[in-house]
Parts: C-alpha cells; structure tokens; sequence
C-alpha cells in the first residue's frame, strides 16, 4: 500500500467516525435496531453495492450479446 | 369563469396546431403558449369541474385536485426549460408533436374519468412516437415502431378494463379502486404498462434513447409520471405495487450497470426512480403518497437536468457512448458540473432534492415496520449513485481523457441547465417550497443527524465500492437482452409460421385461381413482412380481444 493510499483509508475512516465523535447520530432514534453501530450505513453501502456488481457481472453472461443482435 | 378555453391544455394545443400552419415561428409560440398555461394554472384556477357533454356522456376536462396542481406544475415547468434547452433544434414538426405531447398529458392528470383519461392517454402514446421518429434516424423509426406497439397493447388492455368497470359499475369517475375485479387488474396492467413495470420496462430505454437530442427530455418526464400520478389516484395502497416497484428498482440498477449508450444509462434509470414512487404508491400511507408525488416533483427535474447535460455532449460532439466520450470536464466545465449536480441530486445527497423527496419514501416504510422493504430500498439507493450518481458522471467527463476538441453549447442551453441545477439545489436547501403544495398537509423534517449521516456514509462508500471494481466496470461494445428478446428474436419463428401460411393459401388460391383476391393478400403479405414484431403484436391483441369476449359471454 503507498502512501497515496493509506492517506485515503484514513481519511475515509475519520469520515466514517467522526458524526458519531460529534454526537450528531442519535442511537436512541435507530430503525428496527439493527443500525445501532458505528459504520452500519457504510458497511451496508459497500457491500450492497459490491454486490450488485456481482449480480449484474453474473448475468451479464447470459443476457450480454454483440452490437448488431438483431439487426441479422 | 368557466369555460373550455381556460383549461392549461388548451393554449398548447392552440399552438401546436398554430406551427403546424406557419412552418415556423416554433420556439416563440411554444414559449408564449407555455407561460400563457402557466398563468391560467395558478391565476385561474377553476373552481368547478370543467364538463362537456357529449352523446349524453359527461366527459370531464378538468378535475382539480391538489395533486394534479402539483403535476401540472411540474409538467409545465420542464416543458420551459426543455423548450428553452431545444431552441436551437431546427426542426418545428418535433416542437409541436412535443406541445401536443405535453397538453394530452396535462389533460390526462386533470381528466375526472375514464373516458377522457383514455383518449388523451392513446394520444400521448401516438405523439410520443412520432416525437421518437422525428430524431430521423433508422434505429429511431424501429424503435419507434416497437414502442408504439407496447402501448397501443397497453391501451387495449387499460380499455378492456374500463368497459369492464362500466359494465359492472356503470360509474366510470376516476377514484381508488380495489383488487377484487378482473377489470381492476387489467386497469393496473395498463397503467403500469406505461409507468414501466415489469416484465415491459424494456421500451423505456429501447425507446427514450432514440430521440433527437432535446426531445428525450420531454420523453423522459411525462409518459411514466402521468402513470404515477394515475396510480397515485386509483391504486394507492395496494401491496402488490410494492413488489413491482422494487423489482423495477434493481432491474434499473443492473441494467445500467452493463450498458454502454450514456442516455440509455440515464433511461434505466428512470425505470429505477420511478420504481421508488411505485413502492411509495404501494405503501400508501400519506407520508408515502406525499413521498412519492414529491419525489416525481424532484425526479422530472433532475433527469430533465442529466438529461440536457448528456444531449450537450450529443449536440457538440455527436457522440452518444460511454466507450466514444471521456475526460469532458476540460472542454465542457459548465455541462460537467450541471451533469454532477443532477447526478447528486439523483443519488439523494444531502441538499439536493431527491435527498428530501426520497427521505419520505424510506421513512413510511420504517413507519409501517416494513423491515425487508427498507433494505431493499436502502439496497436501492446505494445503487443509485453507482448506476447514475457516479457512473455517467465519471465515464462521460473524466476516465480517460479521450483529448476530444470541444467547448460548451451555445447560451439557451446553459442558460436552461444552469436554472434546472439551481431549482434542485434550492429545494434541497428550502425543502419548505416543495411541501407547502404536496397532496397532504406535512411537517416532515428531512435534515436529522442520523438522516444526514446515514445517506452519507451509505453514498461514500457506495462511491468506494464503484472505484474498486472500476476495472470490471469498463464499458464494452454490447447491448443487454431483456425481455423484448421474446418478441424481437423469437418473434422470427411466429413471423416464419405467418409467411408458410400465407404461402400455403397463395398456392391454394392459386389452384383456386382466384387471381383477384391474391392479387389483395399480396399486399397484405407485404406488410406483415416489413416487420417481424408488428404480426406479433397483432396476434397478442387479438388473442386479448378474444380472452376479453370469451369472459363477456360466461
């Protein structure tokens, strides 16, 4: 990992932590319970989004098909 | 006072048909027609219902609603600003197409039944066609003809079930209906056939792409919103609608998520928001109902607004594909940052308008303890700003720097995408505007800490997981089978059966020799063969047309 990099993680780190440093996230207003931890959101995003990628790579195997499909 | 005349429809069709006459003068009569409807929308609001009757029926014009105030307002303000962005389209045919276009669907959300709501319905589709086969191009008159064909087959459907509510009922006013008909479904298929929903979404982006550069604009905002706004009105709180506008929410992720063609990307996902108001309609509550008519509000706005950002790009370089375009934000700083800003505001990022408009949805499924709903559309929104909020942006102005020689389009345009970023931003920032003329009276509070954070750190990461799999996310050469391939391609075979029956009738007419008649059915044999779908979709309405007389007799 350089520098660059490590530079970006902490910085998406601290983004991550500091509303919840701050206090601006209030645990007792959270949905269903299950977002009561530091980073839920982010956690969820990231791997919701990666796996969507995933889903849409998988089938792309059967639905992709060249430029002129139908003009044959 | 009340009279015909002073419907909001009424001066644009007046000016469609004044451009059809002179060839010309389009830009100004349309202008002019659109700021007159303006003002009879908000000067004189018609108190009483605007009726005309006609073979002893009561159409009526004009059923005012605080709903369909909000529509039309909507409507009217995205015809301004796609006018002013198309006027230098040489083409005055398109621009009154596009007033009757947008008159029929002004009529259609302020119709109070049926009847008048069909007509100006089949209108809609009718125009919107030829405002698709104005762009000129081959691919746009196919294109065309497959889209007129999905909504005609829709139109027979949604009449099939209105006759069936007038026979059974004999009332045919426009109200919330149930589930417990046949004909109520079949009302909500045709509905739904327009607003997108599975399994015909495919003629949104097969369509919509095709149109010249300004008139996708146009495209975009009123054929599904008209249907939102119709189900809002007969189907609100049906369960089912919940299922279909998530389903339609992922399946406009996905597909965009393959595609290549810049607007084609931006039309799924249209079939994606509109699926966030479908499940807004599907829970029903009046915080969903205000949600989802909010969200249309914001919705129009901003996909009006990538929309001229990526008809920019078509305009100055003519090229319309992700693998074609690259490092734009040098030459085009102004289309960039109006493409991002609508971007943001797609992606629901905090002081845009679809920040607060979608808040609304999310939080009447938290109300209603909809647990898996939720997720889902929390699934849906980090996919969001990978499909629309970062992936047009960053394919289209940065990646690659394809040193393309270009520069900003002319001043109408930017004039036109500068005041559509700054409608979004504003109402994210007074998010008041907006609620003060939803169909419910609201004090939503949209700007907590834990919404605010959330949507953050959900889109930043969504943004992390979009640069980490960059390299599986480049663009190739290839389109996406949907579900058109049951018609498109397999539609070959029932063509192939079509053309051995015909000729098996030549020959026996031929032994017949009744050269006559053949010499009839030649033609008709010519016509089928021009295009493989139009039999298709012949065969599916007849066999609806059947199915409908065969329950009419039991």
């Amino acid at each position: 990992m350089n520098d660059r990099n490590k530079i970006f993680y902490t910085l998406l780190l601290l983004i991550n932590l500091a509303p919840y440093l701050y206090g601006f996230y209030d645990f007792d207003k959270v949905n269903f319970g299950i977002d009561n931890f530091i980073g839920f959101y982010a956690i969820f995003g990231f791997i919701a989004c990666l796996a969507l990628i995933i889903l849409a790579k998988l089938l792309a195997i059967f639905l992709k098909k060249g430029e002129t499909y139908y003009d044959e | 006072m009340n009279s015909l005349l002073m419907h909001p429809g009424v001066p644009l069709i007046i000016a469609s048909i004044l451009i059809l006459i002179f060839k010309g003068k389009a830009n100004i009569l349309s202008l002019g027609a659109i700021l007159v409807s303006f003002v009879l929308l908000i000067l004189f609001l018609p108190a009483n219902n605007l009726e005309f009757i006609f073979l002893d029926y009561n159409f009526i014009f004009f059923d005012y609603s605080k709903l369909s105030f909000l529509f039309c307002l909507v409507f009217l303000l995205i015809a301004l600003l796609g006018k002013i962005f198309s006027i230098y389209r040489d083409c005055y045919k398109e621009k009154a197409l596009i007033l009757l276009y947008i008159a029929s669907s002004i009529t259609v959300i302020f119709s109070g039944d049926f009847i008048t709501l069909y007509i100006f319905w089949e209108i809609m589709a009718i125009s919107s066609s030829m405002i698709i086969w104005s762009s000129g191009t081959k691919q746009a008159s196919k294109a065309g003809i497959r889209y007129l064909q999905v909504h005609l087959f829709g139109g027979v459907i949604l009449l099939m079930g209105i006759i069936g509510l007038y026979m059974d009922t004999g009332n045919l006013q426009i109200r919330h209906l149930d589930l417990y008909s046949w004909y109520n479904w079949l009302m909500l298929t045709g509905f739904l056939l327009n607003a997108g929903a599975p399994p015909f979404s495919h003629w949104l982006p097969d369509a919509y792409p095709e149109g010249s550069y300004s008139s996708t604009i146009f495209l975009s905002a009123y054929t599904t919103k008209t249907s939102v706004f119709i189900l809002i009105m007969t189907f609100a709180g049906e369960e089912i609608l919940i299922y279909f506008g998530l389903y339609m929410i992922m399946y406009g992720i996905i597909y965009a998520l393959l595609e290549n063609d810049i607007r084609k990307i931006l039309s799924y996902s249209i079939v994606n928001q509109v699926g966030f108001m479908i499940v807004g309609i599907g829970i029903g509550t009046e915080l969903a109902i205000n949600g989802a008519s909010a969200h249309a509000f914001s919705h129009i706005i901003y996909k009006g607004l990538l929309l001229m950002s990526a008809g920019s790009v078509i305009y100055m370089i003519n090229k319309r594909k992700c693998t074609d375009v690259g490092g734009l934000y040098k030459t085009m700083p102004i289309t960039a940052t109006c493409g991002i800003i609508g971007a943001l505001a797609i992606s629901a990022f905090p002081l845009t308008s679809g920040f607060i408009s979608k808040s609304m949805i999310l939080d009447s499924s938290i109300n209603q303890n909809l647990i898996y709903v939720w997720v889902l559309l929390l699934i849906g929104s980090a996919g969001v700003f990978l499909h629309a909020g970062i992936k047009f942006p960053w394919f289209v102005f940065f990646h690659r720097d394809k040193n393309i020689i270009t520069t900003d389009p002319p001043m109408y345009m930017k004039l036109s995408m500068i005041t559509a970023s700054i409608i979004c931003i504003g109402i994210g920032i007074f998010p008041a505007i907006l609620y003060d003329i939803l169909p419910y009276a609201t004090n939503y509070v949209p700007y907590t800490g834990n919404h605010v954070i959330s949507q953050l750190h959900l889109l930043i990461f969504s943004g992390l997981a979009f640069f980490i799999s960059l390299k599986y996310l480049e663009r190739t050469l290839t389109i996406t089978l949907d579900f058109d391939w049951v018609y498109r391609d397999k539609g070959r075979y029932i063509n192939k059966l079509v053309v051995l029956m015909q000729t098996l009738l030549n020959n026996l007419m031929l032994k017949m020799s009744l050269k006559n008649i053949k010499g009839k059915f030649l033609v008709f044999e010519n016509y089928v063969m021009r295009q493989a779908t139009v039999s298709v979709m012949v065969t599916l309405v007849l066999i609806t047309l059947t199915v409908f007389l065969l329950l009419n007799i039991i």
